[in-house]
């Protein structure tokens, strides 16, 4: 990857070989997904042998897992039910159960923050009422009632917080982070690379 | 609005409600449809890999165009499923292995050349003459923000005098965007219950009004 | 505006008012999370109309796409999660109809394998439809591989090694337009619209390393860090969150989801205000008596 990065692909072979090193790690990366649906299906079998708690609720785990996954690995040439196409039970399950689902568990996040507004943000020193300060003033920028209050007091106050605030300090603290964590990951890569970090195959 | 339609609209707000009824307090309908999503979610995952893995980039390509090579890659892939197994789980560390070293390879210089460079350019070209008063502002925010804020996090140090000075600059500018954060947080988490809330009342409502007109 | 909503917000507000004080009369969270809902249903039911700014990185990244020949081609991208969908969806649906409405072919694909797949083909089908775009010839749906990294890096050299067929499993020699796109050279903009961290890769790894232009469509929760791509000029045009939908909804003058939620999300934001402002005040004011008294 290091040495094609300095080739023109479209002129040497080494675009060639990078292509085909490229496609082998999307297929072995591939199996890394079913790893946790095993795992999965493996604790939820053994709970629901044992009639552990709250088994039959681990029943229907597995249920879903193999209502899903059966159809959609059957031939769609048997019938438009199998297969991942529009129409097919696996597409029917995800648009009209899975989906919906997936939305409403981070929805509920609306109310905990709320939530936590109300008994968490307390202004304890000066750092965080500035914190404070600076979020009530984005919070009421990013709605239309709040620019219309900001205008009320300033015309060119939504501005000012775009340019000075937006575009100003959290710009430079982000590219502060940025520029730190890139040279962590590129460190890291190094490290991986002359067998100094071992952490990811478990030792 | 037809059958069919009325009762997908039926579903999605019987799973959509299951999950509300957990804030005012943990009950089985919310442990039902929470188990559901956990299986349905896992079982996606083996229809998307069967299709656009295992048939698309090794099946189909050996079977039609000869590239019998793939076994190689569909191997180390089967070489993960080692892992549950104690006595031989050492051999899916070959198939980590390649995919780390590729990524540690793309990553060790896209970082570099993707985002420590253009960052550290452009915070560079904030004080280039020629912007006017509030640009030349502007700029200076940004060089001492990028600098007190790269400082604050340096960690080898202890902070004390000119270290210790920069990386309290460092903390204002952090809190500030942090608030800035947390502003955007809010609105994000907002968002999300107003679509599911307008799933609810236009969709699931204006079912039960349909029924009635 | 409609007389007798004035005196329906103006009891709302006093209703989220007084749930608030219930809850810290009784410190139950649940007043708090009955307020919230208050707040969202109402406006949904009665929507009140605001006029909504458009922000200057909106308008980059709608004028960079306007600015591009008709029949460009364009690679949209569906990296979200369903999770996310009430903040993503009506970006990709407004930049949809920008880029078929000026002509331009859409290349389609996502490195999110929960859903990015059923989404991105519900989505780009809908609306095809309006406009009469053919699939195969105006618009294609590559799907999902997994290894994000591998993926970018491969489309560089060649989209067909990397995706042989697309998320029909159609080899990619039978779809007609795929003939003249072979890798990013063959692409003019590259429109995001994600939910995760993949939008650093697409700069660090696409954008740098090949030039194409990107702009990107991003969850709120995401927007602020990606300033300092704008700044540098790495990223061309920003939208963020919900607002930032209906920003460019307004732009493509087909005002939808987004824009109707923005009322209600005007006032939980007014509300959560109150609630940190009330907790704040009832805070400091203890923090006083207890100073007095124990001086």
């Amino acid at each position: 990857m290091i040495v094609a990065f300095f080739f023109n692909p479209e002129r040497s072979f080494v675009g060639g070989l990078e292509s085909e090193v490229l496609s082998w790690v999307t297929i072995v990366g591939g199996f890394t997904l079913l790893l946790g649906v095993v795992s999965l299906v493996r604790v939820n079998y053994s709970a629901v042998k044992r009639k552990s708690e709250d088994w039959i609720f681990k029943l229907a785990t597995l249920i879903s897992v193999f209502v899903m996954a059966i159809p959609a690995i059957l031939p769609k040439n048997v019938s438009s039910l199998f297969g991942r196409d529009v129409g097919s039970i696996y597409d029917w399950l995800f648009n009209y159960v899975d989906a919906p689902m997936m939305s409403t568990m981070f929805a509920m996040l609306a109310f905990y923050i709320a939530s936590a507004a109300f008994r968490a943000f307390r202004a304890r020193n000066a750092e965080a009422t500035l914190l404070l300060v600076t979020a009530t003033l984005v919070m009421l920028w990013r709605v239309p009632m709040g620019e219309i209050a900001l205008k009320s007091i300033h015309a060119n106050l939504p501005y000012l917080i775009n340019t000075y605030i937006m575009n100003g300090a959290n710009l430079a603290v982000q590219r502060g982070i940025i520029i730190g964590a890139a040279l962590g990951a590129a460190a890291m890569s190094l490290r991986i690379m002359l067998g100094i970090e071992r952490t990811y195959m478990g030792k | 609005m037809n059958l069919v339609d009325f009762l997908q609209i039926w579903i999605i707000a019987f799973f959509t409600l299951s999950l509300f009824s957990f804030l005012y307090r943990d009950n089985p309908f919310y442990k039902l449809a929470e188990h559901i999503f956990a299986g349905l979610s896992a079982g996606y995952y083996v229809g998307l890999i069967w299709h656009s893995i295992i048939l698309q980039q090794m099946i189909n390509p050996m079977f039609d165009n000869g590239k019998w090579y793939l076994v190689f890659p569909g191997l180390l892939g089967v070489l993960m499923f080692s892992r549950f197994f104690k006595k031989y789980h050492w051999i899916s560390r070959i198939s980590l292995a390649f995919v780390m070293g590729n990524t540690a390879g793309i990553f060790l210089l896209s970082e570099l050349h993707g985002k420590v460079l253009p960052q550290m350019q452009s915070t560079m070209n904030s004080l280039v003459p020629g912007r006017g008063v509030g640009g030349y502002i502007l700029g200076l925010i940004v060089v001492v923000g990028v600098l007190s804020t790269l400082l604050y996090f340096y960690f080898s140090r202890e902070h004390k005098g000119l270290l210790g000075g920069t990386a309290k600059v460092g903390i204002w500018f952090i809190m500030v965007s942090f608030g800035a954060h947390f502003g955007y947080t809010v609105m994000a988490r907002i968002s999300l219950l107003i679509g599911r809330v307008q799933f609810l009342i236009n969709d699931w409502c204006g079912s039960i009004i349909g029924l009635f007109s | 505006m409609q007389i007798w909503l004035i005196p329906a917000y103006i009891l709302l507000i006093l209703t989220g008012v007084f749930l608030l004080y219930l809850a810290f009369k009784t410190e139950d969270r649940r007043y708090i999370y009955l307020a919230v809902a208050f707040y969202v249903i109402f406006p949904v039911l009665i929507t009140l109309k605001l006029p909504i700014d458009i922000s200057p990185e909106a308008r980059q990244l709608y004028d960079a796409v306007e600015s591009l020949p008709d029949s460009s081609t364009v690679l949209l991208t569906f990296d979200y999660y369903p999770s996310t969908v009430a903040e993503t969806e009506p970006m990709s649906r407004a930049a949809l109809r920008h880029l078929f409405g000026k002509d331009c072919r859409v290349l389609t694909l996502t490195t999110v394998p929960l859903g990015g797949p059923s989404i991105a083909e519900r989505v780009t089908r809908e609306i095809a439809k309006e406009f009469g775009k053919v699939y195969g010839v105006d618009y294609a749906n590559l799907g999902f591989k997994y290894n994000y990294v591998a993926v970018l890096k491969g489309m560089g050299n060649s989209i067909e090694a990397i995706y042989p067929a697309d998320n029909s499993g159609t080899p990619l020699s039978e779809i007609p337009m795929m003939a003249d796109i072979k890798n990013y050279n063959d692409i003019d903009f590259i429109f995001l619209v994600s939910d995760n961290g993949v939008v650093d890769y697409w700069i660090s790894i696409v954008n740098a390393q090949y030039g194409i232009r990107v702009g990107s469509g991003v969850t709120a929760v995401m927007a602020p860090k990606f300033y300092a791509y704008i700044g540098s000029g790495q990223m061309t045009g920003l939208l963020g969150g919900m607002k930032g939908a209906a920003e460019y909804e307004l732009l493509v003058h087909k005002p939808d989801t987004a824009v109707k939620g923005m009322t209600a999300q005007s006032l939980v934001h007014l509300f959560i205000i109150l609630s940190v402002i009330a907790g704040n005040i009832v805070f400091l004011s203890g923090k006083r008596r207890r100073k007095r008294g124990a001086a």
